[in-house]
C-alpha cells in the first residue's frame, strides 16, 4: 500500500471540530460548518476567510451550496434549516419542523428543493422558495444521519445508525408539484387525493430498497453520480459498496481498513475510486473496481468526520478535529518536454504524446507507459533527449521510479515499450545526450548513468537535495529548500550558489542563456552562470512558465498569463478560466496543456510586453512598428512610459489633451505643448508652458505665452530683456490705455522715456515725483513748468542730492527677432523614425527575414533559371537554355562481398567493392586500373590522377590522439550506419548527383557563354569524375549513362567548333576557298551532336549566319528550317513565360527571314560535305561524318564514334581509354 | 590514492592535458600540491610544453636532472623525438627501460611508449606498456597503437577492460571514442557525443577537442557542422596542422578546391600524414599507369 505520496494540501485551516463542507460550484469557495456553531466562507485559493455566519445555535452539521443561485443552506443542532443569501450575507429564512439534530442538508440538482436527515428518525424534504415542508420520510428507527438526492432520478438514499441504507422513491412528489401542463379532469382529481396518505402517511416518498449489511450504524452515503452504484460508511469500520437495479439491490463489496469509525465517504467524480474519512485519523482512496486501497492518508492527531468532492474540478476537501483540509489525490501537472517544434507530454491514460507545434497536429500515441509506477499514480516528469529519441520518465510510485524508454519511430497505436531502463530515483533528467542524472534523496546520492543504465559516476549533492534540474552542458541545478546550486559534474562540485526558497521547477530559455527559477510565489531570474537577474513575487500560486524567442518569460498563474522582462517589469497577458501548464509561445499563440493533459493553444496580446522589451532595447524600429500596427493605446501602457522615464515616446499614445500636454512640457516638446495649450487655451496651462519655454530659452513663446495671460508686466520685462523697443513703446501705450500707472511708469523707466514720466506723474498729481525726475534729468524747463504749475518755489522745496539719471540699456543685438539659442529638445530617434526622418529604416526587412529557408532555396534555385533566362546568350547574343531536371536521392550502396578482419579498413573497402572507385579510396590504385582496363579499356590514365587523389584524399580523417604521437587514421564511409566491416564502403566526393547539380551546370553555362575551351575541360572533367565513382541504385546507374554520353556529345560538338576557330580568322578563311569549305562543313557538323535544344540552336544559328554570309542559301535555309522545327516556339516560349524572350523571338524572326530570303534562291555557293538529309554521325577524332551502315568503332567508355582507322588509339573525348576496346562494360553499381 | 582519480589533486592538471588544453596545463598552479605530486605535475606541464613546440627549452630546462629522476630521461627522450630525432630517442628509451625500477614508473612506461611507437617499434612499446599498474595513460596509449596496427579487436577489449575498473574517467571516455570512429556505425554517434561534449563546454573546450568533434561529425556525413567545428578551431589556432588537414579531407569531400589547403598544410607541418600519404600514392599512380599504354599511339 503507498504512503501519503500522491495527495497534495492545497489549504488548510485552523477552527474547532468541522463537521460539514461544501464546494462552491465555480469560484474557489468552500463553506464549513463548525461544532462552535459558526459557518466559514473560505477562498482556499487565495486561502483568506471571506466570510462568518453565525445564527445557529450549537453545533452545525450540514451545509450546502445552491448550484447557480447565490445561497447556501445550513443545518444544526438547533433543529433549524437556515437558507442564506452569501450576497446580502444574511440568512433569508429558517425552516422549521425537525425535532432533533439536523444531520445533513442538501439542494436539489434542479428542483427548488431542499433534503434533510435528522436525529428525529425522520427525512424531510422542503421546498425553499415557497419555504414550506413537501414531504415527511419516516421509516429509519434511529437517527437519520445522512440522506442525499440522486444527482439526476427521482431517489433519495438515506443512511441511519439503525445500521441501514435506505433507497426512496421520490418520483410521486415530483409529479405533485411539477408544473401542471395540461392535466385532465382525472389527473386533477388523481393529484386532489394524491394528498391522501396509505397507512403510514406516505405516498410521495416510498422505500425502494432496505440495504442491510452494516452492523452497526450508518453514518454517511452517497450515490455515484453516473452508475447506479451506492457507497456507505459506518460505525462497523468498514465501506460498504451498493449496487441496484430498477427492481432490486444488494451489496456488492466492503472496502476493510478503517480501524475505527468511518464518518464520510464518496465516490470520486471522475475516476473509478472511493474515498473514505474515518475517525481513526486517516483518509482512505478505494479503488472502485477492485476494492483495493490505492492510497492512505494519515493524520497526526485529528479525527475525520467529512470528506465532499468538488463537483468539477479535482479537489477534495475533508473535515477533521482542528479544521477543514482541501487536497488533491494526485498533481494535474502533465508530464511534458518540449525540443524545438515538438511538445512531448505524458496523458492522464499514461500515454507519450507528441505535438507539433507549427503544424498543431497530436501525434497518435507513441508510447504506453501503463506499466510503470501504480495503476493510480501519473508520472511526474518526463526528458527528452532528442539524440536518441528517448524519453525519461520518473513516478513517484514506489518511493520514486524512473524509467528510460525509447520512442518508437513514428506512433501507431498504443505501444508496450520494447525495452525499457528502470530504477529507483525522485528526479532523472538527461545531462548530456549519452548521459543522464538520477536523484535519490532519501540516500542523498546523484548518479550519472550512461544509457545502459550503468552508472559511471555518482556523488553527494548538497545536504537536503530535493529534485535536480538540468544546468547547462556538463551542470546540474540542484535544488534544496532554501537554495540552488550550480553543480559541474565534470569536476564534482558546486560552483556557483543562489539562496532562493522552495524553488519547484527551472524553465530555460531557449537560448539557453537565463533560466526562471519557480517557486510557488516567486520567479526568480538568472542567468546561464546563476547569477540572479531579477525576481518577483505573486500573490497567486505560480504554475508553470515559459520563454518567449526574444528572452521574455510568460508564465501562468492559476488565473492568469503573466509576463516578465529580465529588467523586472510584469503584468497580465490575458486571464485564464482554468489552470493551464505552459509550454511555448510563439507570436500570438501560446501553447500549454491543460490539466487533462491535452495541448492547448491561447491567443494572447504579445504587443505590450514587446513594446516594453523593445524599449528596454531600445529598438525603436520594432517600437515604431507596433505603434504603427497595433492599437498599442491606455493609461497603463502610458503611465508606464512616464514612469520609465520615456515622456517622448508616451506622448505618441496620448490622445488627452491634458496628458498631452502634462507629457510635452516633461519631454519638453515645446510645439505640442503649445498646440494643446491653444486647444485647451487655460491660464494654468499657459503659466506652465511659459516657465518651461523661458526655460528652453524660446522666448517667442514665452511672449505669447504671457500675451495670453495678459500678464503685462512680465511682458514688458521681456520685451526689454529681448530688447524689442517697439514693442515695449507699444507696451507702454496699452498700459496707458488700460489706465494703469505702475505698468506705465515701469514701461517708460524701460524705455527710458523721462517726459513720459514726468507726465505721468504730473497727471496722477504726483508732482514732487515729476518734479524730482524732471530735476534728475537736468530738465528744467519742466521743472519750472511743474514749479508754477503748483505755485512753489525751488527754495520751498527740500531735495536729496542727485546723481547720475538712470538710463536703461540699449540693446546692442536685436535678440527679439530671433529666438535664444533654445535649449536641444529631446527629440528621439525613435521620434525621428516616427517621422520618417531616419533613412534606411524599413520595417519590410522582416517579413523578408521571416521566410522559410526552403522557400528561400525553391526561390533562390528559381532566381537562378530566372537568371539564365536574362543573362541569356551574352556569348553569342542568342539562344536560350533548359536546365535538365536533377534526379535527386540516393541510396546507400550495399556490398555483401566476403572479407576478414584483421587489416585496414581501406583494405577492406577493395575486398568490399568490385568498383573501381572503392580500390581508389582504398589506395589500391594498381587493382583499380586493372578494373578500368577490363571494364572499359583504360590505358592512359595519367588524366585520371586527379580524381584518384581526390577520391584517396577524401577516404580518411586525422583524429588527434595521444599527445606525440602522429594522428589517429580513421576512415570515412559513404555507409554510415554500417557497422559490420564486410560490408562498410568508402565515401566518394563529387557523386552523380552532385556532378548533375554542379559540374554539369557549369558546363551549360560555358557553353552558353561561348567559353568553349573552359566547357571542353570541364566535360572532361566531369567524365573522368563519373569513370571513378559509384551510385546507389539500377536506376541511377541509368542516370550516370545520360551523364556520360550527354558530357561526350558536349566533348565533340566543343572541340568540332574549337576546330573551326583554330582554322583562322573569318577573313583569311573566307579568302581560301579550303578553309572556307572546311569551316562551313565543321559549323554544320557541330549542329549534328545531341547537346540541349538551345545550344542545338545556337549551333544553328551560328552554322546559319556562316552559310548565310558564304552565300549556301540552300544549307541556310535547312538550318533556318531546323532552327524553326527544333524551336516549337510555344515549347521554348513555356520555358522563358515570364520573361519576354527578346532575343528569342529575334532568333525566330532571324530564322524566318533567312528562311523567306533563301527559299527564293535555295543554292549553296560553296558545295560542302554535308547532307542534310543523310543519318550521320561525326568521329570524334577527325570531325568527318560516319554515316550510318559504315564500320566505325566507339569508345567503350564514353560511345564517341571514330572511323576504323583510329581503333588503338587513345579516345580523344575521354583522353582514357582505347577506341574499339570491348570491356565488360563500366560497372558503378555492385 | 590515485592522484589522477576523480577526488585527486592532479585530476584537473591532468584532464587539462587529455583535453589538449595545453596552455592551461602549463599555466596551472602546481604551488599547493603535496611534494609527492609535484614531479608527475611537472611531467605533465612539460609534456605540454613538448606538444606546444617547446622541446628544445624543455632539454635545457631538464638537464642535469635526468639522472636522478628516470621521469625526466623519459621527457628528455620525448623531447628528443619532437625535434625529430626519434631513433636516438629510442635508443635512450631503451636504455631507460633496461633497469627494473624505470620500467615499473608509470611516466617512463607511457613516455617511452610514445617514443618506442613513433619510432615504429610497436612491439616493444606495448611490451613496455603492459607492465603498467592501471595507468589510463598506459591504456589510452595501448588502445592507440593497437589502433594504429589495425586490431581493432585488441583496442576494444582493452577499452573494455579498462571501463571496468576506471568508470566514466575522460582517458576511457577518449579512448573508447577513438576506438568508436574506426568501428563506425552507432558509435559514431557515442563517439561524437563525447567529443561534442568537451569541445562545446567553455572549460574543456580545446583545438584538439573541436577538430575530434569534427572528424566524428564528418563520419556522420555532417559536412557542414564539421565544417563549422573546424573553422571555430581554426579560429583559435590556424596554424593546426590536423584541423587543415581534415577541413581538406572536408573540401575534397564535398567536392571542393583544395589546392589552397594543400598548400598552407606543406607550410604548416610538411611531414604531416597526409602528405606524405598522398606523396606515396602519387609515385604509386605513376608506377601503375606507365603499365597500360595505348595499342596505336595518338597521332
Amino acid at each position: 500500500m503507498q504512503a501519503s505520496s500522491g495527495m497534495l494540501t492545497k489549504f488548510e485551516s485552523k477552527s474547532s471540530r468541522a463537521k460539514g463542507i461544501a464546494f462552491h460550484p465555480k469560484r474557489p469557495w468552500i463553506l464549513v460548518s463548525l461544532h462552535s456553531s459558526t459557518i466559514q466562507l473560505w477562498d482556499y485559493r487565495m486561502g483568506t476567510l471571506i466570510d462568518r455566519f453565525e445564527e445557529h445555535d450549537g453545533p452545525v452539521r450540514g451545509v450546502d451550496f445552491h448550484k447557480t443561485q447565490p445561497l447556501f443552506v445550513s443545518g444544526g443542532d438547533d433543529y433549524k434549516i437556515k437558507v442564506w443569501s452569501y450576497q446580502t450575507r444574511r440568512c433569508l429564512f429558517t425552516l422549521n419542523g425537525h425535532l432533533d439534530y439536523v444531520r445533513t442538508v442538501f439542494f436539489h440538482h434542479e428542483l427548488p428543493w431542499i433534503v434533510s436527515a435528522s436525529d428525529d428518525q425522520t427525512i424531510r424534504i422542503w421546498n425553499w422558495q415557497n419555504r414550506s415542508l413537501l414531504c415527511t420520510m419516516t421509516g429509519h428507527n434511529h437517527y437519520a444521519m445522512c440522506a442525499q438526492f440522486h444527482p439526476k432520478e427521482d431517489l433519495v438514499v438515506s443512511a441511519s445508525l439503525d445500521q441501514s441504507v435506505r433507497v426512496w422513491d421520490i418520483s410521486g412528489l415530483r409529479k405533485k408539484h411539477s408544473a401542471p401542463t395540461s392535466m385532465s379532469f382525472e389527473d386533477q382529481v388523481a393529484r386532489a387525493n394524491a394528498n391522501q396518505t396509505d397507512m403510514f402517511g406516505n405516498t410521495d416518498a416510498v422505500v425502494k430498497f432496505v440495504l442491510e449489511g452494516h452492523d452497526r450504524g450508518v453514518n454517511w452515503v452517497a450515490f455515484h453520480p453516473t452508475m447506479p452504484l451506492i457507497v456507505s460508511a459506518g460505525d462497523d469500520r468498514l465501506i460498504k459498496l451498493w449496487r441496484m437495479s430498477e427492481t432490486k439491490a444488494w451489496e456488492v463489496d466492503t472496502c476493510r481498513g478503517h480501524f475505527q469509525n468511518a464518518g464520510g465517504c464518496l465516490f470520486h467524480p471522475h475516476q473509478d475510486l472511493i474515498l473514505s474519512a474515518g475517525e481513526d485519523k486517516t483518509i482512505r482512496v478505494w479503488d472502485l473496481n477492485k476494492r483495493t486501497a490505492v492510497h492512505t492518508f494519515k493524520r497526526e492527531n485529528d479525527r475525520f468526520w467529512v470528506i465532499a468532492a468538488h463537483p468539477e474540478i479535482n479537489l477534495f476537501a475533508a473535515g477533521h478535529d482542528n479544521g477543514v483540509m482541501v487536497f488533491k489525490l494526485e498533481r494535474e501537472r502533465p508530464a511534458s518536454a518540449v525540443y524545438q517544434n515538438s511538445l512531448f507530454y505524458i496523458t492522464k491514460d499514461k500515454c507519450v504524446k507528441s505535438y507539433d507545434f507549427q503544424k498543431g497536429v497530436e501525434s497518435p500515441t507513441l508510447l504506453s507507459l501503463k506499466k510503470l509506477g501504480s495503476p493510480w499514480v501519473p508520472p511526474r516528469t518526463v526528458s527528452y533527449n532528442p539524440a536518441e529519441r528517448s524519453v525519461l520518465v520518473t513516478s513517484p510510485a514506489e518511493g520514486g521510479t524512473y524509467e528510460l524508454v525509447n520512442l518508437p519511430r513514428d506512433g501507431s497505436g498504443a505501444i508496450e515499450p520494447t525495452e525499457s531502463k528502470r530504477g529507483q530515483g525522485n528526479s532523472a533528467i538527461f545531462v548530456a545526450r549519452n548521459r543522464f542524472a538520477v536523484l535519490n534523496t532519501s540516500t542523498q546520492t546523484v548518479d550519472i548513468k550512461d544509457l545502459t543504465n550503468n552508472t559511471t559516476r555518482s556523488f553527494k549533492p548538497p545536504v537536503g537535495t530535493s529534485d535536480i534540474y538540468f544546468g547547462g552542458t556538463g551542470n546540474l541545478l540542484i535544488i534544496t529548500p532554501t537554495a540552488v546550486h550550480l553543480y559541474d559534474i565534470q569536476q564534482k562540485k558546486t560552483t556557483a550558489e543562489l539562496a532562493v526558497n522552495g524553488v519547484k521547477y527551472v524553465v530555460w530559455s531557449n537560448d539557453g542563456l537565463y533560466a526562471a527559477l519557480l517557486s510557488k510565489h516567486n520567479v526568480t531570474i538568472v542567468t546561464k552562470t546563476l547569477e540572479q537577474v531579477s525576481t518577483l513575487h505573486e500573490t497567486i500560486r505560480i504554475k508553470s512558465a515559459t520563454w518567449d524567442d526574444a528572452g521574455v518569460l510568460l508564465y501562468s498563474t492559476l488565473n492568469h498569463v503573466k509576463y516578465t522582462l529580465l529588467n523586472g517589469d510584469n503584468g497580465i497577458v490575458r486571464t485564464l478560466d482554468q489552470t493551464v501548464y505552459l509550454v511555448r509561445v510563439k507570436g500570438r499563440n501560446v501553447y500549454c496543456l491543460d490539466r487533462a493533459a491535452k495541448p492547448r493553444i491561447l491567443q494572447i496580446d504579445p504587443t505590450e510586453y514587446r513594446f516594453k522589451l523593445s524599449l528596454v532595447k531600445r529598438n525603436y524600429e520594432e517600437m515604431l512598428n507596433i505603434i504603427q500596427n497595433s492599437s498599442l493605446v491606455g493609461q497603463s501602457i502610458i503611465s508606464y512610459l512616464q514612469k520609465k522615464g520615456y515622456p517622448e515616446i508616451a506622448l505618441q499614445f496620448v490622445q488627452d489633451p491634458a496628458t498631452r500636454f502634462e507629457l510635452a512640457i516633461e519631454c519638453g516638446n515645446l510645439e505640442v505643448a503649445v498646440d494643446v495649450a491653444k486647444q485647451l487655451d487655460r491660464p494654468k496651462l499657459w503659466t506652465r508652458l511659459s516657465a518651461e519655454a523661458l526655460a528652453h530659452g524660446n522666448h517667442s513663446i514665452v511672449e505669447m505665452c504671457y500675451q495670453k495671460l495678459k500678464n503685462f508686466d512680465k511682458l514688458s520685462f521681456l520685451y526689454l530683456t529681448t530688447g524689442d523697443n517697439a514693442k515695449l513703446a507699444r507696451m507702454a501705450k496699452i498700459a496707458e490705455h488700460r489706465g494703469d500707472f505702475t505698468s506705465r511708469f515701469q514701461n517708460a523707466l524701460y524705455l527710458g522715456e523721462v517726459e513720459d514720466r514726468i507726465q505721468m506723474f504730473k497727471e496722477i498729481d504726483l508732482y514732487p515725483l515729476a518734479f524730482a525726475t524732471a530735476k534728475a534729468h537736468g530738465l528744467e524747463e519742466e521743472c519750472q513748468s511743474i514749479l508754477e504749475a503748483t505755485g512753489l518755489t525751488e527754495d520751498q522745496l527740500n531735495l536729496p542730492t542727485f546723481g547720475q539719471p538712470l538710463t536703461p540699456p540699449k540693446p546692442v543685438v536685436p535678440t527679439h527677432e530671433a529666438n535664444w539659442p533654445t535649449k536641444a529638445t529631446s527629440q528621439s530617434v525613435f521620434e525621428m523614425a516616427l517621422l520618417g526622418q531616419v533613412e534606411g529604416l524599413s520595417l519590410e526587412d522582416e517579413p523578408a527575414a521571416a521566410k522559410a529557408d526552403g522557400e528561400e532555396d525553391g526561390a533562390a534555385r528559381e532566381g537562378a533559371l530566372a537568371e539564365d533566362e536574362d543573362e541569356d546568350g551574352t556569348g553569342w547574343d542568342m539562344g536560350d537554355d533548359i536546365v535538365p531536371e536533377v534526379e535527386e536521392g540516393f541510396v546507400n550502396v550495399e556490398s555483401a562481398d566476403a572479407g576478414g578482419a584483421g587489416s585496414s579498413e581501406a583494405d577492406l573497402w577493395a575486398r568490399n567493392s568490385p568498383l573501381a572507385v572503392d580500390h581508389v579510396a582504398g589506395g589500391s590504385f594498381e587493382t583499380a586500373m586493372q578494373l578500368l582496363n577490363r571494364q572499359v579499356g583504360a590505358v592512359n590514365f595519367a588524366p585520371l590522377k586527379p580524381r584518384f587523389l581526390e577520391i584517396y584524399q577524401a577516404s580518411k580523417t586525422y583524429l588527434p590522439a595521444s599527445a606525440g604521437l602522429p594522428p589517429l587514421v580513421n576512415y570515412v564511409r559513404r555507409t554510415i550506419e554500417e557497422s559490420d566491416p564486410r560490408k562498410v564502403l568508402p565515401i566518394i566526393p563529387r557523386d552523380l548527383e552532385y556532378l548533375a547539380s554542379n559540374d554539369l551546370q557549369r558546363g551549360y553555362d560555358a557553353m552558353k557563354a561561348n567559353k568553349l575551351e573552359d566547357g571542353l575541360q570541364i566535360f572532361r572533367s566531369i567524365l573522368h569524375s563519373v569513370l571513378i565513382n559509384a551510385v546507389g541504385s539500377d536506376s541511377e546507374v541509368n542516370e550516370a549513362r545520360k551523364l556520360i554520353s550527354s558530357a561526350s556529345e558536349y566533348t565533340v560538338a566543343m572541340s568540332i567548333e574549337l576546330a573551326r576557330r583554330a582554322l583562322g580568322a573569318p577573313n583569311t578563311v573566307n579568302a581560301d576557298p579550303a578553309l572556307q569549305k572546311r569551316s562551313l562543313e565543321l559549323s554544320a557538323y557541330f549542329t549534328i551532336p545531341k547537346i540541349e535544344v538551345p545550344h542545338r540552336q545556337l549551333a544553328l544559328l551560328n552554322a546559319m549566319k556562316l552559310a548565310l554570309t558564304s552565300k549556301n542559301y540552300n544549307s541556310a535555309l535547312s538550318f533556318a528550317n531546323r532552327i524553326l522545327a527544333n524551336g516549337g516556339a510555344a515549347k521554348i516560349l513555356e520555358n522563358v513565360s515570364f520573361s519576354p524572350p527578346i532575343t528569342l523571338i529575334n532568333k525566330h524572326h532571324q530564322a524566318r527571314r533567312t528562311k523567306a530570303q533563301c527559299e527564293r534562291n535555295p543554292n549553296d555557293a560553296v558545295e560542302i560535305e554535308f547532307d542534310q538529309f543523310a543519318e550521320f554521325e561525326i568521329c570524334a577524332a577527325s570531325h568527318t561524318p560516319i554515316y550510318s551502315g559504315t564500320a566505325h568503332e566507339e569508345c567503350a567508355f564514353d560511345g564517341s564514334k571514330y572511323h576504323s582507322k583510329y581503333k588503338g588509339t587513345v579516345c580523344v573525348v575521354c583522353g582514357v581509354c582505347e577506341v574499339g576496346k570491348h570491356g565488360s562494360g563500366l560497372k558503378l553499381f555492385a | 590514492m590515485d592522484p589522477y582519480s576523480a577526488e585527486g589533486e592532479l585530476i584537473n592538471i591532468h584532464n587539462h592535458f587529455h583535453q589538449g588544453q595545453f596552455p592551461e596545463v602549463i599555466d596551472f598552479d602546481t604551488s599547493s600540491l603535496s611534494p609527492e605530486n609535484a614531479l608527475p605535475a611537472r611531467v605533465l606541464q612539460l609534456r605540454a610544453r613538448i606538444a606546444l613546440g617547446q622541446a628544445d627549452d624543455v632539454l635545457a630546462d631538464i638537464q642535469g636532472e635526468t639522472d636522478a629522476h628516470p621521469e625526466l630521461a623519459a621527457v628528455a627522450a620525448l623531447a628528443e623525438l619532437a625535434l625529430g630525432r626519434a631513433d636516438e630517442a629510442a635508443e635512450k628509451v631503451e636504455k631507460l627501460v633496461q633497469s627494473d625500477a624505470a620500467g615499473e614508473n608509470a611516466t617512463v612506461q607511457v613516455l617511452g611508449g610514445t617514443v618506442l611507437q613513433a619510432a615504429g617499434k610497436s612491439e616493444e612499446a606495448l611490451a613496455l606498456l603492459g607492465k603498467h599498474q592501471g595507468s589510463l595513460d598506459a591504456v589510452a596509449l595501448i588502445v592507440q597503437i593497437h589502433l594504429q596496427q589495425n586490431r581493432n579487436d585488441l583496442a576494444v577489449k582493452e577499452v573494455a577492460a579498462a571501463r571496468r575498473w576506471a568508470q566514466d574517467s575522460l582517458l576511457v571516455n577518449l579512448a573508447e571514442s577513438w576506438v568508436g570512429l574506426r568501428l563506425g556505425g552507432e558509435k559514431y554517434q557515442q563517439a561524437f557525443y563525447v567529443f561534442e561534449e568537451l569541445a562545446q563546454a567553455p572549460a574543456t573546450s580545446s583545438v584538439r577537442t573541436l577538430v575530434s568533434q569534427a572528424v566524428a561529425e564528418l563520419h556522420l556525413g555532417r559536412t557542414e557542422e564539421a565544417q563549422a567545428a573546424l573553422e571555430q578551431a581554426l579560429k583559435k589556432e590556424p596554424e593546426h596542422a590536423d584541423a587543415i588537414a581534415n577541413l581538406l579531407v572536408l573540401n575534397a569531400i564535398t567536392g571542393k578546391d583544395i589546392t589552397e589547403l594543400t598548400s598552407s598544410l606543406q607550410k604548416t607541418d610538411a611531414e604531416h600524414p597526409l602528405l606524405t600519404d598522398l606523396a606515396e600514392k602519387s609515385d604509386l599512380f605513376d608506377k601503375a599507369a606507365t603499365k597500360y599504354k595505348a595499342k596505336v599511339a595518338a597521332a
